[in-house]
């Protein structure tokens, strides 16, 4: 077995330490830092140009950073190339060997890594049965399904037993029902091998249902870096308040409360976690998720709110577990809001055109600096 | 659909003008006569039995093979490394140097001729078939270089990385991973540059003599003296050797690697 997060005595599996790098005038990594520790899965979560490819490119080896230091294991990057280092990745495109089988793809690590050719059989048919492909080795990768070829390359990255396993997006390309069910394949492998693992998407489901930890990266930078239920009741950056969930913003002047004050209205929020309100007078933003967002008829202030606005329903969309609203609050500048309610069955819907009442309560608006 | 039929008109038209030539001589190598007629007069396959039992055209026709063959032999590697270096990495001058290696296409073939005649000449190379096979990869080599070029132009970039991920060398990846992916255009330009070759013929007339002629050349000196049905069959037996190399190619890897070079 791997060093798991049981064993405290080893260096942690990547240390990075403002770790950048530059293609031409545009940094798509800048000063990245971060310590991951053996036998976790993070998940470095960003939209496409937010640098977190290129991370997982450096630790590959498959590029070299400009500035910084990037260790694996305590030993520096420079020193090992690609081929030497023990990491196994899966593609977002898989590039699993279109000239060989499932099983000659699985074996190519380790026939590379020159292990004993009596038992590399054996591990090829345990790798292919940890991953659901028993009595599918003979064949090639054309000739097995999507799901069946994501597993392929899943047993290649792991069969050698690297120190780090790497997921650059490898189930973006996948509709919505194989993504989830190889999440949790993903999940259960990883905690079956203990095997520490980075895993790249845009997907905020994904990271949330995999992850120990998240980093959440734009633009080059790392702008938070918790586990999956902080970063999701704490974000601290609007930015990461915005990315993940549905939600919206409300834009004002942040006033003593700390509150924002929006056309005339102040409206009560708090600060995000471990940081300090918007100072007083200065513009800021204040984030409302949609599921903290009740409604009640106009002129009723629904319950437990600390805040309410009239609001006019601009759509009602039918999402089968969920109604969602868009909402225009006119008395606030014709600010858009956003509503869900979980439960639409248990009450009367909204109407197009309706005017209502948006309600919340303090905690739920987070105030955070307009940048 | 109006002016469809226009269309296939013109289609049928063009395709009827491509074949005639292989039709009329696949019907006049069927004559029973004397001499090339078309309609034939009669039908036999005496010129086919002429063809075969002939000493001097089995002796041309060995040779071409030889010809075909070192040519093949010499532009498998030549034009596989060429187009794997000029698609995969972007070094300083590729771009001349992609010229460079297209330029037999802009030359005349009688320049490229007599260029190769005067060098061969001046080494000593000269009466020997297999400076004839070197002369036809030199000139056909472009061909060699695009379909392979296709092959590597349609290769994931990732499988390189992916081998070395897999803890292959620069060595062991080219040879384990990026050759075998792009076999099926080293296999394309071979079997296009075997037929090229077997069918030279303008080359190879200045770089033959008495003892060295080639089965194109055999027939061209055949016809300045009479024309006998036996050239016909011959030629048949070009056209279907052809036909037969270009269905292998279809069956093996298909046509269509042909549309994907860049």
């Amino acid at each position: 077995m791997k060093p798991t997060s049981a064993a405290p005595s080893v260096a942690p599996a990547v240390e990075a330490e403002g770790v950048s790098r530059r293609y031409g005038d545009v940094a798509a990594l800048a000063e990245a830092s971060f310590r991951l520790e053996a036998g976790r899965f993070l998940t470095v979560l960003g939209p496409s140009g937010s640098g977190k490819s290129t991370l997982l490119r450096l630790i590959a080896g498959f590029e070299a950073p400009d500035a910084g230091r990037l260790r694996l294991y305590g030993r520096p990057v420079e020193a090992i190339p690609p081929h030497r280092r023990s990491v196994g990745m899966v593609f977002q495109r898989l590039a699993l060997f279109p000239h060989m089988t499932a099983a000659e793809n699985v074996a190519f690590p380790l026939r590379m890594r020159r292990w004993d050719a009596r038992d590399i059989p054996a591990r090829v048919a345990r790798f292919l049965s940890l991953v659901r492909l028993d009595g599918l080795g003979a064949r090639r990768p054309h000739e097995l399904s999507g799901g069946q070829q994501q597993r392929v390359a899943i047993a290649r990255a792991l069969v050698f037993e690297p120190e780090l396993l790497l997921l650059d997006e490898p189930l973006a390309a996948l509709d919505a029902k194989l993504r989830e069910e190889m999440q949790l394949e993903f999940r259960r492998i990883q905690r079956e091998l203990g095997v520490t693992t980075i895993n790249v998407t845009h997907d905020q489901r994904e990271a949330l249902v995999m992850s120990d930890r998240v980093i959440v990266m734009d633009q080059g930078r790392i702008l938070q870096d918790a586990d999956p239920e902080t970063l999701w009741r704490e974000p601290a950056h609007a930015f990461v308040a915005g990315f993940l969930g549905v939600g919206a913003f409300l834009d004002g002047v942040a006033a003593e409360g700390p509150a924002l004050a929006i056309a005339g209205a102040t409206l009560p929020g708090r600060a995000p976690a471990g940081r300090a309100a918007p100072a007083p007078g200065a513009r800021a933003r204040g984030s409302l998720r949609a599921d903290r967002v009740r409604l009640a008829g106009a002129g009723a202030t629904p319950a437990g709110c600390h805040a309410a606005a009239p609001a006019l329903v601009e759509d009602a969309i039918f999402e089968g577990d969920r109604i969602l609203y868009e909402l225009r609050l006119p008395t606030m500048g014709g600010a858009r809001l956003r509503a869900i309610d979980r439960d639409p069955g248990a009450h009367a819907r909204h109407a197009p055109g309706a005017a209502v009442t948006a309600g919340w309560a303090r905690d739920d608006m987070i105030l955070f600096d307009a940048d | 659909m109006r002016g469809g039929w226009l269309h296939w008109t013109v289609a049928a038209l063009a395709a009827a003008f491509l074949a005639a030539p292989s039709l009329v001589v696949l019907g006049a190598s069927f004559t029973a006569g004397n001499i090339v007629a078309f309609p034939p007069e009669g039908f036999s396959l005496r010129w086919y039995g002429q063809v075969l039992s002939s000493t001097a055209l089995r002796g041309a026709f060995l040779r071409s093979l030889e010809v075909a063959a070192v040519c093949t032999a010499v532009a498998i590697p030549a034009g596989t490394l060429a187009a794997v270096a000029l698609a995969r990495w972007r070094f300083r001058r590729a771009t001349a140097i992609q010229l460079y290696l297209l330029l037999p296409f802009t030359v005349p073939l009688i320049g490229s001729g007599i260029g190769l005649m005067l060098l061969f000449g001046e080494l000593r190379l000269l009466g020997a078939v297999w400076p004839v096979g070197l002369a036809a990869c030199v000139i056909n080599l472009p061909f060699m270089i695009w379909a392979v070029a296709a092959s590597v132009n349609g290769l994931d970039p990732e499988l390189e990385r992916a081998a070395a991920n897999c803890g292959a060398g620069p060595a062991q990846t080219f040879l384990l991973v990026t050759l075998p992916a792009v076999a099926p255009g080293v296999v394309a330009g071979a079997l296009l540059m075997f037929i090229l070759a077997l069918n030279e013929f303008l080359v190879s007339l200045l770089l033959v003599d008495a003892r060295t002629v080639t089965l194109p050349v055999h027939v061209y000196n055949s016809i300045r003296a009479v024309i006998t049905p036996d050239l016909a069959a011959v030629s048949s037996i070009f056209v279907l050797a052809a036909a037969a190399a270009i269905w292998a190619l279809d069956r093996l890897v298909g046509l269509d690697i042909f549309l994907k070079a860049k």
